[in-house]
């Protein structure tokens, strides 16, 4: 199993925009009228990392190897915490991540 | 040699149809014009009229003419035509048949496979009736793609840097709003809204009220049920409309509009543009509103858009300009032709397709919520109906996903399944769209995971299937509008029909034989003065179909004394023209 990362084949530190540089090219050689299931797969790996959010998101539920401390390093990396984040922010993101795309529910997403 | 498919914008009151050759978009003419008008009709003889043809009739003889017939597309609807009824299906595949035929006099063989454009808002039934038209015309349908995509795509293709655009499509009656990002070669709509049933249509009706009403006022006159005076009231309605976009006031004239009470009542009233754009503002508003809701789902305001893409006639409308220039702090983009720039689009699309190119590529997404309802809790009481949306408002197309649900009884052996369209947490808020039931489940405890996909494809077209997880007994349908949809033998019959219509060409009719001389000399001098509507001046054909329509009302009262003057001015024009 590849992971997003994989898919676009780009690095997990990449930002933003190189990840979705990265998309747009391989959209661009695998367009949806050709190989839908190439296309879709393409799609989800990158709605899966597009943004801080979703990676963040990616980072928590998707690695389940990780230990727990590895995962809160994931979400909040070392180097970035000496300004720690403000309350407000941590709840944003937390009610962001609570929303009804994590598998919370009895709910099963298909490919 | 890749088989040529075409590209139609199939539309309420305009149709187009696009090829692209070595590389190069062209709308096809047919007789010097890419603009055939959506308007069908049955002539003198029995046959079939579509396009100019048929719009100029439609002033003579609306009860054998039908227009916008695309509004009553995916519905339960007939149109009477000439005392026979059709479904808007075929109607639109005379349309389309047409523009088949202009294409393949153009490229000098049969053509089968087309690109049709839908407006993005359209619901998976009118997309159904869509695909259907275009299997009643003898044409397959490759591909449905979204109007302002379409449009986007023109706009986008060689654009070097990234861009957001905004697409305000407001055409004869749908309008569509997109949020598109071209970025790389890529065309990705980032969230599309609308009302497909929004259009100059609409505007054109609020005149005629106002037409109405000032007649009531003035003359004490009803002109519902007067079929040809309001046929000219329509266009009337439609020319000041028009001449609105350029002009601060129009006077609306119609001579011998009908007789009441013995005497002929003249039309005469002026319209101001502030008047009218009072009329309309409410739809304005409207689509103002959608567009704030298509930013929204884009995540994005106003500041992050880089152009903005008018598409569809309606948006000649000088105060949408403004609106949006109030809007978005700069003027939008036109250097396409709005009316033609949807066709050009569907023709690149089919170039790509058909493997002629692949410079730009769509990446559409979804302008509806698709879910189904369960048991579950609306405003924090049980409710039978919840509705749980599965795939979601702008996701990219094609687009599957699944959801699981538990039988709620023990030994619960069928379960019934609604899909809705729509945003509403209580489904029945919702459009329901289609049902179906799953029976012989297993007899086991509450609790028996059943399975629902729903998998909406690149046509906006849904499919659903259910499945219990247990046993892997699976149910599937294409979601279909059982009421408009065609049976296969229906579809069948329907083409046979239609195909019927154009074979009967030609045929001659004795209809006008019970009338008086001057009354027969009138009408061979219209369809002269109509067979001559092609090659003269805007200004020349004005002044005929004044005086057409001065002739008709004429006919229509029997008084050949008030046919003298204009039958002599037209004559004198035909003679002016032909020499």
């Amino acid at each position: 199993m590849k992971s997003p990362y994989q898919i676009l084949g780009v690095s997990e530190q990449a930002s933003d925009a190189e990840i979705k540089q990265a998309y747009l090219q391989l959209v661009k050689d695998n367009p949806p009228d050709r190989d839908q299931q190439r296309f879709r797969q393409i799609q989800q790996a990158y709605e899966a990392i597009k943004d801080g959010d979703s990676r963040l998101r990616y980072a928590l539920f998707h690695l389940p190897s990780l230990t727990f401390d590895e995962l809160l390093e994931h979400a909040f990396p070392q180097n970035r915490v000496a300004h720690a984040m403000p309350a407000e922010d941590f709840l944003k993101l937390l009610t962001s991540v609570a929303s009804d795309k994590l598998p919370f529910k009895t709910q099963v997403k298909a490919s | 040699m890749s088989d040529i498919i075409i590209g139609i914008d199939l539309g309420t009151t305009n149709s187009e149809v696009a090829i692209v050759e070595n590389g190069k978009v062209t709308i096809i003419a047919d007789a010097g014009k890419k603009i055939l008008p959506s308007f069908v009709g049955i002539g003198d003889g029995g046959e079939i009229l579509v396009g100019e043809t048929a719009r100029n009739q439609y002033l003579v003889y609306p009860e054998r003419t039908v227009k916008s017939i695309k509004r009553l597309m995916g519905q339960d609807a007939q149109v009477v035509m000439a005392d026979r009824q059709y479904s808007p299906q075929e109607i639109s595949a005379v349309i389309l048949k047409r523009l088949k035929a202009i294409a393949e006099d153009y490229v000098g063989h049969s053509l089968s496979k087309a690109v049709i454009t839908v407006p993005a808002y359209f619901s998976d039934a009118q997309r159904q009736a869509t695909r259907e038209a275009g299997e009643i015309a003898g044409l397959e349908v490759v591909r449905m793609i979204n109007e302002p995509t379409a449009a986007a795509l023109v706009y986008g293709a060689g654009q070097s840097e990234a861009k957001r655009m905004l697409v305000y499509d407001l055409g004869g009656g749908t309008f569509d709003v997109s949020v598109v990002n071209v970025q790389a070669g890529v065309v990705e709509v980032l969230s599309s809204h609308g009302d497909n049933h929004l259009g100059g249509d609409d505007f054109d009706q609020q005149i005629v009220e106002h037409i109405q009403n000032h007649l009531r006022e003035q003359h004490g006159v009803e002109i519902e049920g007067h079929g040809k005076a309001m046929a000219r009231i329509v266009r009337a309605a439609e020319n000041a409309k028009l001449r609105l976009s350029d002009e601060p006031f129009v006077q609306i004239e119609e001579e011998y509009l009908l007789e009441h009470g013995g005497t002929p009542i003249h039309l005469t009233l002026e319209l101001a543009r502030s008047t009218y754009e009072d009329m309309i503002a409410d739809y304005i508003n409207a689509t103002m509103d959608a567009t704030h809701i298509a930013l929204k789902g884009a995540k994005l305001t106003a500041t992050d858009i880089d152009e903005i893409i008018l598409v569809g006639g309606s948006t000649r409308t000088p105060c949408i300009r403004e609106r949006l220039f109030d809007e978005f702090g700069f003027e939008p983009h036109g250097e396409v032709d709005p009316d033609l720039c949807v066709a050009m689009g569907a023709a690149m699309q089919a170039a790509m397709i058909a493997g002629q190119s692949i410079d730009t590529v769509l990446v559409d997404v979804t302008p509806y919520t698709y879910g189904t309802s369960a048991l579950g809790y609306l405003d924090g009481m049980p409710y039978p109906y919840q509705f749980v949306p599965i795939i979601h408002k702008n996701s990219v197309l094609p687009v599957r996903k699944s959801e699981a649900f538990m039988t709620h009884q023990d030994g619960q052996r069928a379960v019934n399944v609604r899909i809705y369209q729509g945003e509403d947490p209580d489904a029945l808020n919702n459009i329901e769209i289609g049902e179906f039931t799953i029976e012989d489940l297993l007899d086991v405890p509450a609790g028996n995971i059943i399975t629902l996909t729903l998998d909406l494809d690149l046509n906006g077209i849904l499919h659903v299937s259910a499945r219990e997880k247990a046993s892997g007994m699976e149910k599937s349908i294409t979601i279909n509008n059982a009421i408009s949809r065609f049976a296969p033998e229906e579809l069948a019959g329907a083409k046979r029909r239609i195909e019927g219509l154009f074979g009967e060409e030609g045929a001659e009719t004795d209809a006008d034989r019970s009338e008086s001389a001057a009354a027969a000399e009138a009408r061979n001098l219209i369809k002269k003065a109509e067979s001559l509507f092609d090659t003269v001046s805007a200004e020349d054909k004005e002044d005929m179909v004044d005086l057409i329509e001065t002739i008709m009302a004429g006919l229509e009262s029997g008084n050949d004394a008030a046919l003298r003057e204009p039958v002599e001015r037209l004559n004198d024009i035909i003679y002016y023209l032909e020499s």
